[in-house]
């Protein structure tokens, strides 16, 4: 039950769409914070990096861009980088301060298990982040 | 500003090529080209490749038409299999042009071995270069480098090999820009790109990357390519791979950063990831710099690869079989922008040229090419889908007076990878290509299905409309019998 709940939330709060060569997905969120860490999800539910062992780690971040957008792609840019460089993969993201600007998070996750990442970055392609009755979609396209 | 666009807005110029007028949008300031038959054009329109050519023909400074090939794919930004021209000084340069990983290329290696001589030896050369050849995004290899070594390897490219033993000389003669592309000041490349790169020469990445042992299986010109020391029924490698980390670090750095300044140049843009910057400002001249240092790490990468599949053939061939040297064939790059002369109107003309899934076919007599190979045209190097065929080509006058020296870059994708995955399991296809043949050896099994050759277009039909529109010239087609993919 609990499973097919956490399947049903997932599926609400972002979904993969369809790309001849890379990879999109199209993420929600009732605020702004939500909006980036539901993006955060989508992109390591696309990666499928295994975690090995039994540690975790935690990494805080902090960043800034132009506009939201901006720093929406630098958001998911950093993960990957900090992913790559510290072989580490991420499943749960807190954003605690966020504006349109800068913000400041912390991720939580373990050492990676495999070496195989598909993801380059995110792209600015196609990008806005779209105001909804509901909250903020956006949709993003990955570079693989 | 997206208008939809059908068949009906292109004018057929020839058999090959099609024209979308720059009157069909407003914001375009050059036609927009694309060779291909009916059936690849139809296949064009079938996702947003054509918009996004349409939006390239839209940049500043963008000359005589915005180009595709008959490969062409939606990509982000500029479609993959796309070709522009930038007049300099004025004319801008766009990250998102060029893509994020700069310098993704390919080299091929030929054998004097036959296929029934290597044939017992397969399998174990197979695993012999996947264990010597690091795959997947974040892989690391042999080679970790000092930050003063990084920077050389960043201003040298492949002539950095030369010197640690790596390369020979003649593979530097065989490469595009002979390995090393001018320009390059690592002093724009971020501490973050360096640390990217540190570890990851010598590794092939994931995606479409990969290794494969070939069959040459048709020659079509026996002059040209005994000059390039392929031969019927010989083994071929091939490799395919880019700047690693640290390009897309270069990159995701250069884009992020225009959009700020983009508006201070009064440049709209119907996407942002076509962000872009004039080639002679501070930022245009910075991203240039930092990308030229990537590419010289791709061929530095290339060349490193190449050291370690001559070592895996020594490994399982040393003592059983005679002559398994491989010659270098070519090595070229199909993403870069590069600062190129061209005829224009009747005259000689400074260009910024960006092919990001296109390669460089410059024909015979151009100056850039080595000596030896100065009457016969560049190599141009086309891997197909996994499991069919791949091309060697030779760059044309015709490239040179039609599409600034450019030509296809592959089979290009028709299919998404979600429905690729849906369509086809990673393991029933590793098995299917072994019963004809084919060993994979792959790191992930959703990786190697998103791979699968439906999802791609018949590369033989795309190399056919370059031929015909006479933009290169088929010299030999190979088969692969052993791929290693990330």
């Amino acid at each position: 039950m609990l499973k097919a709940l956490k399947v049903f939330t997932l599926m609400m709060n972002f979904e993969e769409i369809e790309h001849t060569a890379d990879k999109a997905f199209r993420a929600r969120g009732r605020t702004l914070a939500e909006l980036l860490e539901n993006a955060a999800r989508a992109m390591a539910s696309l990666d499928k990096v295994a975690a090995a062992g039994k540690s975790f780690v935690t990494r805080d971040v902090e960043l800034e861009g132009a506009d939201r957008e901006t720093l929406l792609v630098n958001w998911l840019n950093e993960i990957l980088y900090l992913e790559q460089t510290h072989r580490e993969v991420y499943d749960r993201f807190r954003i605690s301060q966020i504006n349109d600007n800068h913000l400041r998070a912390r991720l939580y996750g373990r050492p990676s298990a495999n070496r195989v990442s598909h993801i380059k970055a995110a792209t600015f392609h196609d990008l806005g982040i779209k105001q909804t009755p509901e909250g903020f979609e956006a949709t993003v396209v990955l570079d693989v | 500003m997206e208008a939809t666009i059908t068949k009906d807005n292109f004018v057929r110029l020839s058999d090959h090529i099609w024209e979308v007028p720059a009157t069909f949008r407003q914001d375009m300031r050059v036609p927009a080209r694309l060779y291909a038959d009916e059936d690849l054009l139809n296949a064009a329109l079938t996702d947003s490749s054509v918009v996004q050519l349409i939006n390239t023909a839209t940049l500043p400074g963008v000359t005589k038409y915005a180009i595709a090939m008959p490969d062409i794919h939606q990509g982000y930004g500029f479609p993959i299999g796309g070709v522009i021209a930038t007049r300099l000084p004025h004319g801008v340069i766009s990250p998102g042009g060029v893509g994020y990983d700069i310098n993704c290329g390919v080299r091929i290696l030929a054998s004097q071995l036959t296929v029934e001589e290597i044939k017992p030896f397969l399998e174990e050369l197979a695993t012999a270069l996947y264990a010597n050849c690091p795959s997947g995004v974040g892989a690391s290899g042999s080679l970790r480098l000092k930050k003063s070594e990084l920077v050389e390897v960043l201003h040298e490219g492949a002539r950095w090999m030369l010197a640690k033993g790596y390369a020979r000389s003649e593979d530097l003669e065989r490469t595009e820009e002979f390995g090393r592309i001018p320009g390059a000041d690592a002093a724009y490349v971020s501490d973050r790109a360096h640390e990217r790169g540190r570890d990851q020469l010598g590794t092939l990445g994931a995606g479409n990357h990969f290794i494969e042992v070939d069959k040459i299986v048709e020659v079509y010109d026996q002059s040209t390519a005994a000059r390039l020391h392929i031969y019927s029924g010989n083994v071929a490698v091939q490799i395919h791979c880019g700047s690693r980390g640290l390009g897309h670090q270069i990159c995701e750095d250069y884009v992020s950063r225009f959009q700020k300044n983009v508006h201070e140049y009064g440049i709209t843009l119907p996407d942002r990831e076509l962000v872009c910057a004039p080639f002679d400002s501070s930022e245009g001249q910075e991203y240039f710099h930092a990308m030229a240092c990537a590419a010289n790490f791709a061929f530095a990468n290339r060349q490193l690869l190449t050291h370690l599949i001559r070592r895996s053939f020594e490994q399982v061939l040393g003592g059983k079989l005679r002559d398994f040297h491989l010659h270098q064939v070519y090595d070229i790059a199909h993403n870069m922008a590069k600062v190129e002369e061209h005829d224009l109107d009747g005259h000689r003309a400074r260009l910024c040229v960006h092919r990001k899934g296109s390669t460089r076919a410059f024909g015979p007599g151009s100056p850039v090419l080595p000596n030896d190979l100065r009457n016969v045209g560049q190599p141009v190097l086309i891997p197909g889908s996994m499991g069919t065929a791949s091309y060697i080509l030779t760059g044309t006058t015709g490239a040179m007076q039609q599409t600034f020296g450019s030509t296809c870059h592959g089979a290009g994708r028709t299919m998404s990878r979600v429905k690729a995955k849906k369509a086809v399991r990673g393991g029933e296809l590793r098995q299917q290509l072994k019963s004809r043949g084919i060993l994979i050896y792959a790191g992930s099994m959703p990786g190697l299905a998103e791979e699968a050759p439906i999802a791609y277009k018949d590369v033989s039909r795309v190399v056919e409309v370059v031929h015909n529109a006479g933009i290169a010239k088929k010299i030999a087609r190979l088969e692969p019998i052993a791929v290693i993919k990330g």
